[in-house]
């Protein structure tokens, strides 16, 4: 009787595995595709717009293309595109050169020769970066309306140590490193903050801690459409220590034909700070999907994807 | 235009936005199941033999805990990065963590169940001529039924929590979509992912107990 129970119980679990292990079996469909692309793309939702954007462009040029969105940190999406789970990702200029040269402070404010030194990086080991489109996320500094005005601040230079000195400073874990944040805001406009929270870099967490007052200036994105809305006022980068953060296709060399590369540049060609301000509220705003979005411009744009 | 006002009065659930996304969650909560159930049935797979070694060869007992304590502790995003070179942004990456940190619970209750015989049953299964093998699966491993399935309960619920870390390599399940709307700010899919992850898990939970009824049957009380 036991036996028999006993059995029929593995009985049914092996044949629940079975279903599984079918189920998760592979369903490439191969067609008149020119190849399969998988685009990967951050965490964030300006990266699955320009990621949709990439991909659908490319979709219409006749590649398959899959996705592989919202993926975690820089490490996480580098290893990813190193061992080729994915063919590309839509990155930014001086961002990928500090990853990729181990925050050696390589980048400057000139895309074009940030690109280029960031393709002596990316080289050996496989990859390429292509033509820097004219959008930038930058990153850039906010403090709240009440302590812009309170201490009459514009322009970071407005920042006095002994201003600096009372302000508690906000921003994800690479900050404290990373020569475009704290170490820059400290060699070129010599400020050195009462407090540095470890927060996401411009995510829900700094979000937060400038509505509950926990930080008094925090690292933000110049593509965020919200920051008006949230009360928080840019300061802006008047010694010029921003690097060039422009949109830029990190790319698998064994991908980057060069039908691939035309299109890339073609749509770099085109993009503009302007348009992802536009897009990134759509998206993270009013809640439309980063696919529709990006089809909505490419349509803009003369792509009928 | 409608920024702040969108942050501010952003309903707990969008049932417009809701209504023409349900594909997306359909297609999270089978990812979400899929993920949990080959984590489950590897775990065991992995657990049994595992489990089985550790209660007959006292040696093996404390490297066998040891492992999957320190397994457990590995933090996932650490553990994906290691394995992205070799396993890339798969299934097997993501099962590769969920297996692991399930040994924990299932070796222990594996171990546990068996160690639970009484003696005189062994000695009973002895005298009626069992060789080991046979004792073990017709006498020991049923008598430690009730044992392993409570494992299997907590591992599947613990699972269930866990698959949302596989968002960081793009599977996640419903974590994707929690983390999407984490990210945004857009409370329906982070509430209604979060809801069906919870009931996912008390589903998961009462099918395991009413298995258990129908299994061992003379376990009732458990």
């Amino acid at each position: 009787m036991i036996r028999n129970i006993t059995s029929r119980w593995l009985v049914a679990i092996l044949a629940a595995f079975l279903v599984v292990a079918t189920a998760c079996g592979g369903s490439t469909t191969p067609g008149t595709s020119k190849g399969t692309l998988t685009v990967g793309g951050f965490n964030f939702p300006e990266s699955s717009i320009l990621a949709n954007i990439y991909g659908q462009a490319l979709a219409h040029d006749g590649y398959t293309i899959n996705y592989k969105l919202l993926l975690g940190p820089r490490p996480i999406i580098a290893a990813a595109i190193k061992a080729g789970s994915i063919d590309m990702y839509p990155g930014y200029a001086a961002s990928e050169l500090e990853y990729y040269n181990n925050s050696a402070g390589e980048a400057t404010s000139d895309p074009a020769a940030t690109t280029a030194t960031l393709n002596t990086h990316l080289q050996p080991l496989g990859l390429v970066a292509l033509t820097p489109a004219a959008a930038v996320d930058a990153n850039a500094f906010a403090v709240p309306q009440a302590t812009a005005t309170e201490y009459s601040l514009t322009k970071l230079s407005d920042i006095t140590p002994a201003i600096a000195s009372q302000l508690v400073f906000g921003a994800g874990p690479e900050c404290p490193t990373y020569k475009f944040c704290l170490p820059g805001l400290a060699s070129v406009y010599g400020l050195h903050f009462k407090a540095v929270k470890t927060l996401d870099t411009d995510g829900p967490l700094t979000r937060a801690a400038f509505k509950n007052g926990s930080i008094q200036i925090g690292l933000v994105f110049t593509t965020d459409a919200d920051l008006k809305g949230l009360g928080l006022v840019v300061l802006q980068d008047d010694k010029h220590m921003t690097a060039a953060d422009n949109v830029v296709p990190v790319v698998r060399q064994a991908a980057a034909s060069t039908e691939v590369t035309t299109v890339l540049n073609s749509i770099d060609g085109k993009l503009t700070t302007a348009d992802l301000i536009s897009m990134v509220d759509q998206v993270a705003n009013q809640h439309l999907d980063a696919a529709a979005v990006a089809t909505t411009w490419l349509q803009q744009h003369n792509y009928s994807s | 235009m409608p920024t702040g006002i969108f942050l501010t009065f952003d309903p707990w659930i969008n049932w417009g936005w809701l209504s023409s996304h349900v594909p997306l969650f359909e297609d999270a909560l089978q990812q979400h199941i899929t993920l949990t159930a080959i984590a489950i049935l590897g775990g065991l797979v992995l657990s049994l033999p595992l489990g089985v070694a550790a209660h007959r060869w006292r040696a093996f007992r404390s490297p066998v805990l040891a492992v999957s304590e320190i397994f457990y502790t590995i933090p996932s995003l650490a553990l994906f990065a290691l394995l992205i070179p070799y396993t890339g942004l798969t299934v097997v990456t993501a099962e590769i963590g969920l297996i692991g940190y399930s040994l924990l619970i299932l070796v222990r209750n594996v171990m546990v169940g068996l160690e639970a015989v009484p003696p005189d049953v062994i000695d009973a299964a002895n005298g009626m001529g069992y060789r080991p093998l046979a004792r073990l699966l017709r006498i020991e491993l049923p008598l430690a039924l009730p044992a392993i399935i409570a494992g299997i309960r907590i591992a599947t619920v613990t699972t269930i929590g866990l698959v949302t870390v596989t968002a960081l390599i793009g599977l996640g399940g419903l974590g994707q979509l929690i983390l999407e709307g984490f990210i945004e700010n857009f409370h329906t899919p982070l509430v209604v992912a979060t809801v069906l992850s919870i009931a996912l898990a008390l589903v998961a939970d009462l099918s395991l107990a009413g298995l258990q009824r129908v299994v061992v049957p003379w376990a009732r009380n458990t």
